[in-house]
């Protein structure tokens, strides 16, 4: 091979070797704060609901900060380049979404759009070929959500929070028919959809249980 | 949100995941197509090139505008895939594609090396990925190298028929010695590529078979003190039985003589 190919190819490959770097370093440290914001939120089954506002508010400035994460990435990504390296960091985009998601239906029932999980993450318009929330990060970040939310509704009757499990099945069953409109591949957001039956199953279980409850026994049970 | 508004989100989520999902099909049908003309085109320069001729030049500057000739289909279907590779989309796409490109890389250097006895550079290789427009998309090194690493398996079997052919030993061992250049010069990127380190492996076994080839040539060739028009006769003889025992392609009975079976032993 001449020596002067052999060399621009070295420089070429080199330099994504250092982009890849840069981004493992920024991976690992979004990768510290979605642990910590996934660890305090799952206190969220222990905490009734007007103590709720709080430990959420106690959440957020560990989520905002992933804003810094998300523009050092894009710093780094040479332009047109998103796809060649989103796979790195998918795994805690999904979680902070998760997470985001999560907290807005607790604090105003209401599911989280698309751009405004970008939005919350600081992910500018400009960045598109650098960065983005792509749908289908979005998606596996909200069954994330709904897997939990099926926790929460059993864990929420044990705290006395009987109207919870109700919420839950209603909104859930929202985004479920949602996903019934999509054309899946066959890959893990496939998958995870399938497994949402589950989720929608035991939550029914648990509406169910309350509302026989509360016909037949209307005080809460003893906690 | 009212369950209304839930589904017309949903609804605009399927016609992006639709839209990605028939783009990564028709690319796939394309690249498939590419690699199907490349094939094509590599077995044209083998047959070409084994042609009897009197003045071997013109038969390798034949065979090697006959091969372009057949890639220039896949540079059509290049030329058509430009809109779904544009901007951002090169690389979500580009797994997609990058076996076509690979295989198009290995015939094209294929031609490149019948014509000038040398390895086609990396930006003659973008050149000719483009047309008067400017690239049908930026050219990534890792493919450029990965389309290189699987030339050296097609001059294997360049260099063995030509063993056999009269007059052919010579560019056997010009071939066998530029293998080993290739070899050595990829080395140093396996680090940096994927899936080089694996071909490496594949092109050191190609280069063996070359050698033993020419080896085998040598020590029987000493055995007998024959001219050089003699020993051709002989080969040939002794490689035309193997053409007999196997009634497939010429090549493959070369490849057979070998002792290594060069074809579908590929990886792809």
């Amino acid at each position: 091979m001449d020596p002067v190919d052999l060399e621009r190819l070295n420089t070429l490959l080199e330099h994504d070797v250092g982009v890849s770097e840069k981004i493992k370093e920024q991976v690992k440290e979004f990768d510290k704060k979605v642990r910590i914001i996934v660890g305090i939120l799952g206190k969220i089954h222990s905490t009734p609901s007007n103590s709720m506002p709080e430990l959420l508010d106690s959440v957020q400035p560990v989520l905002l900060s992933c804003q810094e994460i998300t523009t050092n990435i894009s710093d780094v990504i040479p332009p047109d380049q998103f796809w060649r390296w989103k796979d790195m960091w998918s795994n805690s985009i999904r979680t902070a979404v998760f997470a985001s998601a999560l907290m807005e239906y607790l604090r105003n029932g209401s599911l989280l759009s698309l751009p405004r999980a970008s939005e919350i993450l600081g992910i500018q318009e400009e960045w598109k070929d650098r960065f983005s929330l792509p749908v289908e990060d979005y998606l596996h970040g909200l069954i994330s959500m709904v897997n939990e939310l099926s926790r929460y509704a059993v864990n929420a009757v044990t705290l006395g929070n009987f109207e919870e499990p109700m919420r839950i099945s209603n909104f859930v069953k929202d985004i479920f028919s949602g996903f019934t409109m999509l054309n899946l591949k066959n890959d893990s957001l496939r998958r995870r959809f399938d497994s949402l039956k589950y989720d929608l199953k035991k939550i029914e279980e648990v509406v169910y249980d309350v509302s026989l409850r509360k016909l037949v026994l209307p005080t809460p049970p003893p906690q | 949100m009212t369950r209304e508004a839930v589904l017309d989100v949903f609804e605009q989520f399927r016609e992006d995941i639709d839209q990605g999902n028939d783009r990564r099909e028709r690319l796939i049908k394309a690249s498939r197509d590419v690699t199907n003309i490349s094939k094509k085109a590599i077995f044209l320069l083998h047959r070409i090139v084994l042609e009897d001729s009197a003045d071997d030049r013109a038969l390798a500057l034949r065979a090697a505008a006959s091969g372009r000739a057949k890639l220039a289909e896949a540079n059509a279907l290049f030329a058509l895939m430009r809109p779904e590779l544009v901007g951002d989309r090169y690389w979500r796409y580009h797994r997609q594609v990058t076996g076509g490109l690979q295989e198009y890389i290995e015939a094209l250097s294929f031609a490149h090396y019948v014509e000038h006895d040398a390895l086609i550079s990396y930006q003659q290789v973008q050149d000719a990925l483009g047309d008067a427009d400017g690239p049908f998309f930026p050219l990534n090194p890792s493919d450029y190298l990965l389309g290189l690493s699987d030339l050296t398996g097609e001059l294997m079997r360049f260099a063995i028929s030509n063993i056999a052919r009269r007059g052919g030993r010579p560019k056997a061992s010009q071939v066998c010695a530029f293998v080993r250049g290739c070899k050595s010069d990829f080395e140093r990127f396996t680090p940096h590529v994927r899936e080089l380190s694996k071909k490496q492996y594949v092109t050191a076994n190609s280069l063996e078979k070359i050698e033993l080839a020419a080896y085998a040539i040598f020590v029987r060739s000493s055995e007998y003190d024959l001219p050089q028009e003699m020993l051709d006769d002989l080969v040939s003889q002794v490689t035309a039985r193997f053409s007999l025992d196997n009634n497939r392609d010429p090549l493959s009975a070369h490849a057979h003589h070998d002792g290594g079976g060069g074809y579908g032993e590929r990886e792809r």
